[in-house]
C-alpha cells in the first residue's frame, strides 16, 4: 500500500513524457492533475493504521527495501501532499506556455514522487535515490525560469548538491562497511560504535546541511530559490530542502550522537537563524528576502535535530513548508504580475485577498499564536533553557521585524495591476490553512507575549529604518561573468572543505 | 600495498581539489565526475574479499555483490546530472554572448 504513494505519480510522469510522441499533448494537464492528486487516495487508509511498515515486494527485511509511515514521517508527508496540491492547482492550466508545458508537468511529477519516496524510506540508499530524484528535478525546474541568471543559479545548485550527494554516499559506504546493512532498523540492532561510524556521521551531516541550505553552507540557496518561478520556489523552499532534514532525523533516530556533535549542530542552527534574518533585512528583492528566511528557518529545524528532538524538527519543517510555500506563492504572484522583484515597486494594496493572505502568512512565520508557527516553536522550545531561550525568542522577533518590512513596502500605493482570482485564492487558502492547522494542533493563545513580540518587532523595524539599515546594499562579491561563477564555486568549495574538516576533526 | 578504498578516497580528494582551483565550468563538471569515480572505486573496494570470485552460484567465496549494484544506480544518477550540467554550461555561454 505505501509504495503506491510513490508509484502512481512516477507512472503518470512516464505516461505524460510519452504523450508528445503519440500526438496527444493536450491530455498532459489532465494526467498531471490525476498523478499529483493520486496519493490522497491512499493516505487516508494509511493514516488509520500508524505506524505502518512494509517491505516492498514482500521480501524479508534483510534482503528487501523497507518503507514506513510513522509519527516522524507523517508531518513531512502531510506538508508534501498539501503544498504540492496547492502548487499543482496554481500551475495547472496556462501558467507555462504550451510548448514547454508537457516537460514541466513530467518534472513536477518526478519531484512529487521523489519527495514522497524520500519521506517514506527507511533504507539509507533508497532514501538517497529518492532525494536525488527530487534534487535533479529541481535543478531542471530552476533552469527553466525566465529570470536572468537562473541558469547560473541552477548550475551552482547542481554542482554543490551533486558533490554533497557523493559525500553522503561515502558516509553510507562507511556505515555499510562497518555494519553490513543499509536498512536502518538492522543497522540499529547490529551497531557497534566506532570511530569510523563517527566519521560517517560527520560526513553525512555536513552533506545534509549543505543540501538543506543551512549557514555556512547556504551559498547556493538564495540564488536558486529566488531566480526560480513562484510555484517552483514554493516547492524548493517548502519541500525540497526538507528531504535532507528527514535524512538527519533518520540518522539521529538510528545512531547515538555525541554531545560535542550535538553542540556543533545547535551552534550552527543559531548562527543560521541570525545570519538568515540579518541578510533578509537588507534585501531589496522580494524573493531573495524570502530565500534568506529559508536559511534562517532551516536553522530552527536543525535546532530540533541538535536537541535530539526529531518530532519538533518534523513539525517545524511541516509548519515552514506551509507558510514559506504560501509566501512564495503570494509574493511571487505579485512580483510576476508587476514584472519586477524590486520591493520598492510592488504593492498588494488593491487586492484584499492577497493582503489577508500575506498578513496571515507573515504572522505564521513569526511564530504568533494560534498559527502553526507557534506550534512548531512550542515543540522546539520545550528542551531549550537558559540563555539560549532568549536567543530563540530574539530570532522570532527578528523574523517579525523583517516581515513587517515586507508588508510595509507592499502596503504602499502602487500601480493597480489586477491579479488572477485563482492565484489569489490559492495564496489565501494556504494562509487560512496555516491558521486552521495551528488552531487544530495547538489551541493556545498567548496574547500578551505575542503582542509584545510584535511591538518589539515594530520598534526594531523603526530603528533599522531610521539607521538607514535598509538602504545598505553590499555589492555582490563576485562579478556576474562565467569566470566569476567559476571563482565563486572555487571559494565556496573551500568553505565546504573547511566545514567538512571541522566536523571530521571534532568527530574523531 | 595500498587498498582500493584508500585509493578511492584519494581520487575523491583530487576531484575536490579540482573544484577548489579550476575556474572553467566544464573542468568543474569533470572534477565532480572525478569525485564520483573515486566513490565508485571506494565502494567496489569495500566489496572485495581476498580470492573472491564473481557472485554467481554455485561458488563458495564470492565478492559482495551489493556495492556493485548500488554503484550502478549512482552511475546512472551521475550520467543524468552530468548531461544536465553540461547543457546548463551551454546555455550560460549562449546567454553571455
Amino acid at each position: 500500500m505505501i509504495p503506491l504513494l510513490v508509484a502512481i505519480p512516477l507512472l503518470f510522469a512516464f505516461i505524460i513524457s510519452l504523450l508528445p510522441a503519440l500526438g496527444k499533448q493536450k491530455l498532459s494537464k489532465y494526467l498531471f492533475l490525476i498523478g499529483a492528486f493520486s496519493p490522497w487516495l491512499f493516505i487516508s487508509s494509511i493514516v488509520q493504521k500508524l505506524p505502518l511498515d512494509e517491505v516492498v515486494g514482500g521480501w524479508k527485511r534483510i534482503s528487501g527495501i523497507e518503507v514506513m509511515v510513522d509519527s516522524y514521517s507523517l508531518p513531512f508527508l502531510a506538508a508534501e501532499l498539501l503544498l504540492f496540491t496547492f502548487v499543482a492547482v496554481y500551475v495547472y492550466g496556462d501558467y507555462y506556455p504550451k510548448k514547454s508545458e508537457n516537460k514541466v508537468y513530467v518534472i513536477l511529477l518526478l519531484l512529487h514522487s521523489g519527495l514522497l519516496g524520500a519521506f517514506i524510506s527507511r533504507d539509507l540508499f533508497n532514501y538517497y535515490i529518492y532525494m536525488e530524484i527530487a534534487s535533479v528535478s529541481s535543478f531542471a525546474l530552476v533552469a527553466i525560469s525566465r529570470e536572468k541568471g537562473a541558469r547560473k543559479a541552477a548550475f551552482r545548485y547542481a554542482l554543490f548538491s551533486l558533490l554533497a550527494s557523493y559525500i553522503f554516499i561515502l558516509a553510507i559506504g562507511i556505515i555499510y562497511l562497518k555494519t553490513g546493512y543499509l536498512n536502518l532498523l538492522l543497522i540499529k540492532e547490529n551497531l557497534v560504535f566506532s570511530k569510523e561510524v563517527n566519521v560517517a556521521l560527520a560526513l553525512a551531516f555536513s552533506s545534509l546541511i549543505l543540501k538543506s541550505g543551512i549557514f555556512p553552507l547556504h551559498f547556493w540557496l538564495p540564488d536558486a530559490h529566488s531566480k526560480a518561478d513562484a510555484p517552483i520556489s514554493a516547492l524548493l523552499s517548502g519541500l525540497v530542502v526538507k528531504a535532507p532534514v528527514y535524512g538527519m532525523i533518520l540518522l539521529i533516530l538510528t545512531f547515538p550522537i555525541s554531545t560535542l556533535m550535538q553542540n556543533i549542530l545547535i551552534a550552527t542552527a543559531f548562527l543560521s537563524i541570525f545570519f538568515g534574518i540579518a541578510m533578509a533585512l537588507i534585501q531589496k528583492n522580494s524573493e531573495r528576502l524570502l530565500a534568506y528566511h529559508t536559511v534562517s528557518q532551516m536553522g530552527y529545524v536543525l535546532l530540533g535535530i541538535g536537541l535530539l528532538n526529531p518530532l519538533a524538527a518534523a513539525y517545524y519543517a511541516m509548519a515552514h513548508s506551509l507558510f514559506k510555500g504560501g509566501l512564495f506563492l503570494s509574493v511571487g504572484t505579485i512580483a510576476e504580475h508587476y514584472g519586477t522583484r524590486d520591493l520598492e515597486k510592488l504593492s498588494y494594496r488593491h487586492s484584499k485577498f492577497l493582503v489577508i493572505a500575506i498578513t496571515l502568512l507573515s504572522l505564521a512565520i513569526g511564530g504568533v499564536s494560534p498559527f502553526i508557527g507557534a506550534f512548531g516553536k512550542f515543540m522546539l522550545v520545550k528542551k531549550i533553557d537558559g540563555l539560549l531561550k532568549y536567543a530563540f525568542y530574539a530570532g522570532g522577533i527578528g523574523t517579525l521585524a523583517s516581515f513587517i518590512k515586507l508588508n510595509y513596502y507592499l502596503l504602499k500605493r502602487g500601480e493597480k495591476i489586477p491579479f488572477p482570482l485563482k492565484k489569489e485564492m490559492v495564496s489565501l487558502s494556504v494562509g487560512l490553512l496555516t491558521l486552521i492547522s495551528g488552531i487544530y494542533l495547538y489551541p493556545h493563545l498567548q496574547l500578551v507575549r505575542d503582542l509584545s513580540f510584535i511591538f518589539i518587532g515594530f520598534a526594531l523595524f523603526y530603528v533599522f529604518k531610521k539607521l538607514g539599515f535598509f538602504e545598505f546594499h553590499p555589492s555582490p562579491p563576485f562579478p556576474d561573468t562565467i569566470s566569476g561563477l567559476g571563482r565563486e564555486i572555487n571559494v565556496y568549495m573551500l568553505f565546504l572543505g573547511a566545514f567538512l574538516l571541522f566536523l571530521l576533526f571534532n568527530s574523531l | 600495498m595500498i587498498s582500493a578504498e584508500l585509493t578511492g578516497i584519494i581520487i575523491m580528494l583530487i576531484g575536490m581539489y579540482g573544484l577548489m582551483t579550476k575556474e572553467n565550468l566544464i573542468k568543474l563538471v569533470l572534477s565532480v565526475n572525478v569525485v564520483s569515480i573515486g566513490l565508485v572505486l571506494f565502494f567496489i573496494g569495500t566489496a572485495y574479499i581476498e580470492g573472491g570470485d564473481v557472485p554467481i552460484l554455485p561458488r563458495s567465496t564470492v565478492v559482495d555483490p551489493l556495492p556493485a549494484t548500488l554503484m550502478l544506480t549512482t552511475l546512472v544518477v551521475d550520467v543524468a546530472i552530468t548531461s544536465l550540467a553540461l547543457a546548463l554550461v551551454l546555455k550560460i555561454r549562449r546567454e553571455e554572448e
